[in-house]
């Protein structure tokens, strides 16, 4: 059947991203454009045969898949064989059926925790092979690895256009605000909101001193849209904020705790881990692509994604 | 648990091996050393693709249910010479990844006390300084003619750190270098350089024409014999208790020229024509030179079958099951 439209199956449509498409997508809709966001609950993609079904029957054209096993970094330390394991099924299950459907296009989101663990910075996307990841996120992080693998095997053997991308940290709204298992902006946003709430001081654990980019959910969003229609190259593409963007955790905070109307103490833990001090991952081959692409903000977005948790506490990932 | 019914049949062992890939080149030689170490405490089961399928999950269960292991030496693989590899490098990698999957993680769940999987030299990075050793695995991307095969056998190792760190499974593995002797793969096409230069000279001297060797001989090569690896992996099996894997071969001083290798197989055939190298042909690479200095501090005193013997063994062995020897 001659098809014109495209049908763009999104795996992990419920999460941080997906939700953001979605956003992008009911605010921006195209005619020729059939955007379906499908969860856990419509098919465990460990299972082939549940990823068959769900493949059958939404006949998708593209495919963005950002559904994985997904978890804290305590979680994704203390079960790597979980987390190997079960990413490695779910991703081929889906790439599999990508093929057997003659999916013209499948993006899938890998993670920046890919990179060898002694890199040096700035990476970019031709040292992700370079040397084994870090122990503590090895499961996960191999399984990711496999994904770049794959896509290449399924071009040189069948032609296919699978390709992925390596977004640096993320937030918005729809987060996992969770203080344990959350990404340090959504855990700082959260802990800002209770501090402000309890009239406490907000606790921060180091000195603040490391550095880290940050992305908006809504740009990387975009950026993801764009990669689906355009992005033409097997190997992966970093979305990400440049280096010269890259801003302390200190400064993180005080953006936070601005964005929050957070007029109390903020506490730095000197005691605690400030982690690694730099991960910076380099965006040169964005911006060859869209050298004119504009991120939000970082006041904007985090005034957006503030006031989402401040209206959304109850139901959100907390 | 369906132990109860197998375990009812069997005799009480200490050690209950499967070996997958049992017949073969290493599983073959194995199996050779097994029965002159005739361990009464031991019991040996060789399964082939024929007992099971292993890329199925529930026929491998059903392998693991029939013969409850208590150690595992998996060799089975999907493999194949360069032009098969350069084809289907996805079918490499998928179905290794499935096949090693559902190995461990049985052997896991079954209890298995320890599996020693076979990695290989080709698969470590194909930019990388020499000697290569056991910690330069994972170090940059593996030649990209195959590199499907060698990502499955990477993950392996993967594997086997993850089931140590989570569940403390000792499962490793070993990597030799270039492998030969009975019961190889014979084949011109497919098979590696010692036993296609067995089969040149056996079909030069049947047919009364010269020997054809592939570029300039220069090339130099390490090689261990089938047999002495045999020996070696049931020693990992029983005694190397790291899960880290462990290069078996013939040190650096016992690297051999294509040239060299070529003139004892001829010499172990009797071959009395012409040899010809045509330099037209591709070296390959010059130098592969792992070090076994991780095997030589853990078996300073090993003997390796000495190159011409080994050799010798072989071409007879060919020479005599040329009808029913793979090619």
């Amino acid at each position: 059947m001659f098809r014109t439209n495209m049908k763009v199956l999104v795996t992990g449509g419920s999460g941080l991203i997906g939700q953001a498409i979605r956003m992008e997508v009911e605010e921006n809709p195209k005619t020729d454009e059939e955007w379906v966001f499908v969860g856990s609950k419509e098919a465990d993609l460990r299972d082939a045969k549940q990823t068959k079904a769900l493949f059958e029957k939404h006949r998708p054209t593209h495919v963005i898949h950002l559904a994985a096993e997904m978890g804290g970094m305590f979680r994704i330390s203390t079960h790597t064989v979980e987390f190997l394991r079960n990413n490695l099924l779910i991703n081929d299950n889906v790439l599999y059926n990508c093929y057997a459907m003659d999916v013209k296009k499948c993006v899938t989101a890998l993670t920046s925790a890919i990179f060898p663990c002694d890199s040096i910075f700035p990476v970019d996307e031709s040292n992700v092979h370079d040397g084994p990841p870090h122990e503590s996120v090895s499961g996960y992080s191999w399984s990711k690895r496999m994904v770049d693998v794959q896509n290449l095997a399924y071009n040189k053997q069948h032609g296919c256009k699978f390709t992925s991308v390596v977004p640096i940290n993320c937030f918005g709204p729809y987060d996992n605000f969770n203080l344990k298992d959350g990404n340090v902006m959504p855990a700082l946003i959260h802990k800002a909101y209770l501090a402000k709430k309890n009239g406490e001081a907000l606790p921060v654990w180091g000195t603040g001193s490391s550095r880290r980019q940050f992305m908006y959910s809504r740009d990387l969003a975009r950026l993801m849209m764009w990669t689906v229609k355009e992005y033409d190259e097997i190997d992966p593409i970093i979305l990400a904020v440049g280096p010269e963007d890259e801003i302390s955790i200190k400064e993180a905070t005080e953006l936070v705790a601005e964005a929050m109307d957070f007029q109390g103490e903020i506490a730095y833990d000197t005691t605690k881990s400030d982690g690694q001090f730099r991960k910076t991952c380099s965006n040169e081959k964005l911006r060859k692509y869209l050298p004119d692409f504009e991120f939000t903000p970082m006041k904007e977005a985090l005034k957006a994604t503030c006031d989402w948790l401040s209206q959304h506490y109850e139901e959100a990932r907390t | 648990m369906a132990a109860q019914n197998g375990e009812a049949k069997r005799t009480k062992v200490a050690m209950r091996v499967l070996v997958t890939g049992g017949t073969g080149l290493v599983g073959q030689a194995i199996r050779r050393v097994v029965e002159e170490q005739q361990s009464e405490d031991e019991e040996w089961i060789f399964v082939s693709s024929k007992d099971a399928d292993l890329t199925d999950t529930t026929a491998t269960q059903a392998l693991f249910d029939k013969h409850q292991p208590t150690h595992v030496i998996h060799l089975a693989a999907m493999v194949g010479g360069l032009f098969k590899n350069l084809k289907y490098n996805l079918d490499f990698l998928r179905n290794n990844i499935r096949i090693n999957d559902n190995v461990l993680h049985l052997a896991y769940e079954n209890g298995v006390r320890k599996c020693v999987s076979c990695l290989s030299t080709c698969i470590f990075p194909d930019k990388t300084t020499y000697p290569i050793d056991e910690t330069m695995v994972h170090n940059g991307p593996p030649h990209e003619s195959n590199f499907g095969y060698s990502h499955a056998k990477r993950m392996i190792d993967v594997q086997n750190r993850a089931y140590y760190v989570q569940h403390g499974c000792t499962f490793t593995s070993v990597i030799p270098t270039n492998v030969f002797g009975p019961h190889d793969n014979f084949s011109l096409e497919d098979g590696h350089v010692v036993p296609g230069l067995m089969h040149k000279v056996y079909m030069a001297k049947r047919d009364n024409k010269p020997l054809t060797v592939w570029g300039t001989g220069s090339p130099r090569r390490q090689f261990i014999y089938s047999y002495d690896l045999a020996r070696l992996m049931v020693w990992v099996l029983k005694d190397y208790q790291e899960v880290d894997p462990i290069i078996l071969s013939v040190g650096e001083e016992d690297e051999i020229s294509i040239k060299e290798c070529a003139e004892l197989v001829v010499e172990a055939m009797d071959f009395k024509g012409e040899v010809i190298y045509d330099t037209t042909k591709s070296d390959g690479q010059f130098k592969k030179t792992a070090s076994n200095a991780k095997l030589r501090k853990y078996q300073p005193d090993f003997k390796f079958t000495p190159i011409k013997q080994a050799l010798k063994e072989t071409c007879d062995w060919f020479a005599e099951n040329y009808d029913i020897a793979r090619k």
